[in-house]
């Protein structure tokens, strides 16, 4: 049967005539330099085509031939030392007047953990001829950071872009056999026509239901790399410990691993193409729905690279509540990690997930005595959050912050002694820190490898350089320093609670920017002025300025990033999910090598992987 | 329905299809199966505070074949849906499918390339909750609304009653 994806291309999602004349525009260059910049120019010279700051980013473009030259040089240089490459993502320029420049460019977010620095680097994609049309291609950074593997391979599926030299050139979310490139602006979104009808013989109905890829099984190939000497067993994706429909191919000798190739995009869902189609305050409701066990750190993400692409000032005590917001859903994770994982690991530890799950019932009332909601809470809003605290709130967040450490403690009297807790997690799924760096990890697995880095504490946003807290950190690289490690900061984010509860300044909940913020309800009874700015930006939203900003952001599973591309219109002409847990997830192949098959239920949970923010 | 469609009509049979519902309605096993972020709610519900074991349910079941209800529970990707089409077809009759949230109802807000709008296009739904995603309240209604559906089958062939379900079937638990 034939694919048919029904190309839907429906006007009123992509219409620009909103836009004044100047729009869309291609980034401006950017200005200014740095250390680090006056260290590359002066290596590379008429190969650094600009380099500058832009938004407070370093940034960096490269010619294609150099990419690889300059990736090996940010790593190795004594005075650089960009140990890890955090993200890889692309765009396709096609809708901007390009002026004979490249089509698709590719952009690289590299970290210096021991110097403290970000940089961006962009390179222009080599335009082939292979296969029908061009087919842009670059050289690919596996050879210098292993971590580039999974995210090129997603620029490779989602954009068309090929990588001369990657390992292992296959897709990774979509279906092998998909038709095209989803990301590609002359692909359509895709979808439905919603029926506004109730006569069957509407034409309306005709697309229905055609979206449906041939529902039959086919015998899946055999990962590269693997030997059909050794039993192949799959693993999901329908399987109770997986956490979600990830699929593994586990490669086993005897009871041995010899190799895991996971297969992704069970819950691929488009975020990013559908982010490109909606106004930048309504790709919030989005954010909720992919990492959906910290949807409040989502939402803050999120808000917070739009907002310093704005240059917006958040209100004191909006930042406070984002704080607040964002530590108990941290807590609320894990949570749900630790309630999942002893549940994974023993078969049937089924106690702790109820009392876990108690604690967490109570962190979703208190969201839901904010918001109304209580997992899709899209409460952190840009500009500020939706609606002021309610009088009760306070005080129940201090009940519960009085009965938080002594529940941690209970929950480490259940587990963290017991014998065979630890036989079955010490020394199991070990990272070093020098691979952890390389694969680009982030968050716990970075910790609990012993890298001291946390962004709240060292790239602090929201204000968090004003609370006093720990960094725990744990030498071991195994599931039980991971475990011990995630403990720890639940105990650390209950401190930074008490810290922001008790200084919850007052005042404005939401940036009085009326060309951002929406004006309070009560507003618009008195003022007309109020109402023009409310249907101003209902109907058509705020612009960006052209330019593109990476921010990233530390949420319970590692770093969570925004990449957005604006042409100056309302909407993102290009928004990147950089997710911690498809980062972090890429580790399992190395980690499970050589253990049990049941370790590597053990790998998974201590990972913390969320599906819906691995496959977007 | 297997050996059911054999057994003769008669006053016997209608007995036995009120024991027999009777039983199906108070232990439908659900099947251990997450999709997204409705998941977490349908944990929510198997947990301590709303309690499904109220409803003989408990017991999530990782295989199909010991399943009697199929709870979608979350956005069905192009990808995902030859897979939940196969489990379903695991699934041993007499089973059922409740379709939790909005996505797996409709698509929800994802009308995108990616995702299949509603799981109904691939398996038969015996109950839609709405909700974004549904509160465990809602998911408990939707057991309480698939137990007056039970209530109402037969053991018998061709003899299934296809209307409406009238409120005041819709009985909540302990009645
Ligand atoms: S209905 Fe809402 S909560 Fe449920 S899977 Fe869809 S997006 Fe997530």
């Amino acid at each position: 049967m034939p694919l048919d994806v029904a190309p839907v291309i429906r006007s009123y999602e992509t219409q620009r005539t909103l836009n004044p004349p100047g729009i869309p525009a291609l980034a401006p260059p950017p200005e200014g330099e740095t250390e680090d910049i006056r260290r590359i120019a002066g290596r590379f010279g008429e190969d650094i085509p600009a380099a500058g700051l832009h938004h407070g980013n370093q940034v960096v473009y490269a010619q294609p031939g150099q990419l690889k030259a300059l990736a090996t040089f940010l790593r190795d240089d004594p005075q650089l030392q960009y140990e890890t490459l955090i993200d890889v993502t692309s765009v396709d320029r096609s809708e901007l007047p390009l002026d004979g420049e490249a089509r698709f460019q590719t952009i690289y977010q590299f970290r210096s953990y021991s110097r403290n620095q970000h940089l961006t680097v962009v390179t222009d994609c080599r335009s082939g001829t292979e296969g029908n049309g061009t087919s842009p291609h670059v050289d690919s950074l596996t050879s210098v950071y292993r971590g580039a593997e999974w995210p090129e391979r997603e620029v490779f599926d989602l954009m068309g872009i090929r990588f001369d030299g990657h390992p292992d050139p296959r897709r990774i979310l979509m279906p092998k056999n998909w038709p095209n490139h989803p990301l590609q602006k002359q692909a359509p979104l895709g979808g439905e026509e919603v029926p506004f009808t109730f006569t069957w013989d509407d034409p309306e109905f005709d697309t229905l239901g055609t979206q449906i890829l041939a529902a039959e099984s086919v015998a899946p190939d055999l990962p590269p790399g693997m030997s059909r000497q050794n039993m192949v067993i799959n693993m999901g994706p329908h399987h109770p410990s997986t956490h979600g429909v990830l699929r593994l191919v586990v490669e086993l000798d005897g009871e041995r691993v010899v190799s895991i190739d996971p297969d992704l995009g069970f819950l691929h869902s488009g975020f990013e193409k559908t982010g490109e189609n909606k106004r930048y305050k309504d790709f919030v409701y989005y954010t909720d729905r992919m990492d959906y066990l910290s949807s409040m750190s989502n939402n803050l993400g999120y808000c917070l690279t739009v907002e310093q692409m704005l240059g917006l000032e958040i209100p004191e005590r909006a930042q406070v509540i984002r704080v607040i917001m964002a530590e108990m859903q941290r807590i609320a994770s894990h949570l749900f990690w630790l309630a999942t994982h002893v549940l994974d690991v023993s078969g049937t530890g089924m106690s702790l997930l109820m009392y876990a799950t108690r604690e967490r019932e109570r962190i979703l009332d208190l969201f839901e005595m904010a918001c109304g909601a209580r997992l899709t809470v899209s409460y952190i809003r840009i500009g500020g959050v939706w609606q002021d605290l309610p009088d009760a709130f306070v005080a129940e967040l201090k009940d519960f912050l009085r009965l938080m450490p002594q529940k941690i403690s209970e929950y480490e009297a259940m587990v963290t002694e017991a014998p065979l807790w630890q036989e079955r997690l010490k020394g199991v799924g070990h990272v070093s820190a020098e691979d952890a760096l390389a694969m680009g990890l982030t968050g716990p697995m970075l910790r609990g490898s012993g890298v001291d880095w946390d962004l709240r504490r060292d790239r602090p946003y929201s204000g968090y350089e004003e609370y006093t807290f720990e960094v725990p950190t744990r030498d071991s690289g195994d599931c039980y320093g991971r475990f011990t490690l995630r403990l720890e900061e639940m105990r650390q984010s209950v401190r930074i609670l008490e810290q922001a509860v008790d200084n919850l300044p007052s005042g404005l909940y939401r940036s009085n920017n009326r060309k951002v913020a929406l004006p309070p309800r009560a507003e618009l009874d008195v003022s007309m002025e109020a109402l023009i700015h409310h249907f101003k930006l209902m109907t058509e939203g705020f612009h960006v300025e052209p330019g593109f900003f990476y921010h990233g952001i530390e949420s319970s599973k590692g770093e969570l990033g925004f990449f957005i591309y604006s042409d100056g219109s309302a909407k993102p002409y290009r928004l990147h999910v950089h997710g911690p847990s498809f980062n972090n997830l890429y580790a399992i192949d190395h980690i499970s090598r050589g253990e049990m098959l049941s370790d590597v239920v053990t790998n998974i949970g201590s990972i913390d992987i969320v599906l819906g923010e691995v496959d977007r | 329905m297997g050996i059911e469609e054999k057994v003769p009509e008669g006053i016997l049979t209608t007995s036995l299809d009120s024991v027999v519902n009777w039983g199906r309605a108070n232990s439908t096993w659900p099947l251990l199966f997450g999709l997204a972020c409705c998941a977490m709610e349908m944990i929510a519900t198997g947990t301590a505070r709303h309690d499904i074991a109220r409803y003989g349910s408990e017991l999530f079941r990782a295989s199909p074949r010991q399943a009697d209800l199929m709870i979608v529970s979350g956005r069905v990707s192009n990808k995902m849906a030859p897979v939940i089409k196969r489990i379903y077809d695991q699934m041993l009759a007499p089973k059922w499918v409740i379709a939790m949230g909005i996505c797996a109802s409709a698509g929800g807000p994802f009308n995108n390339y990616a995702i299949i709008q509603g799981v109904d296009k691939i398996i038969p739904v015996d109950v839609y909750v709405p909700g974004c995603p549904p509160r465990p309240e809602s998911l408990l209604y939707a057991m309480d609304m698939l137990r007056a559906k039970q209530r109402r089958e037969t053991i018998g062939a061709g003899r299934k009653v296809e209307e409406p379900l009238a409120v005041d079937e819709i009985m909540p638990l302990g009645v």
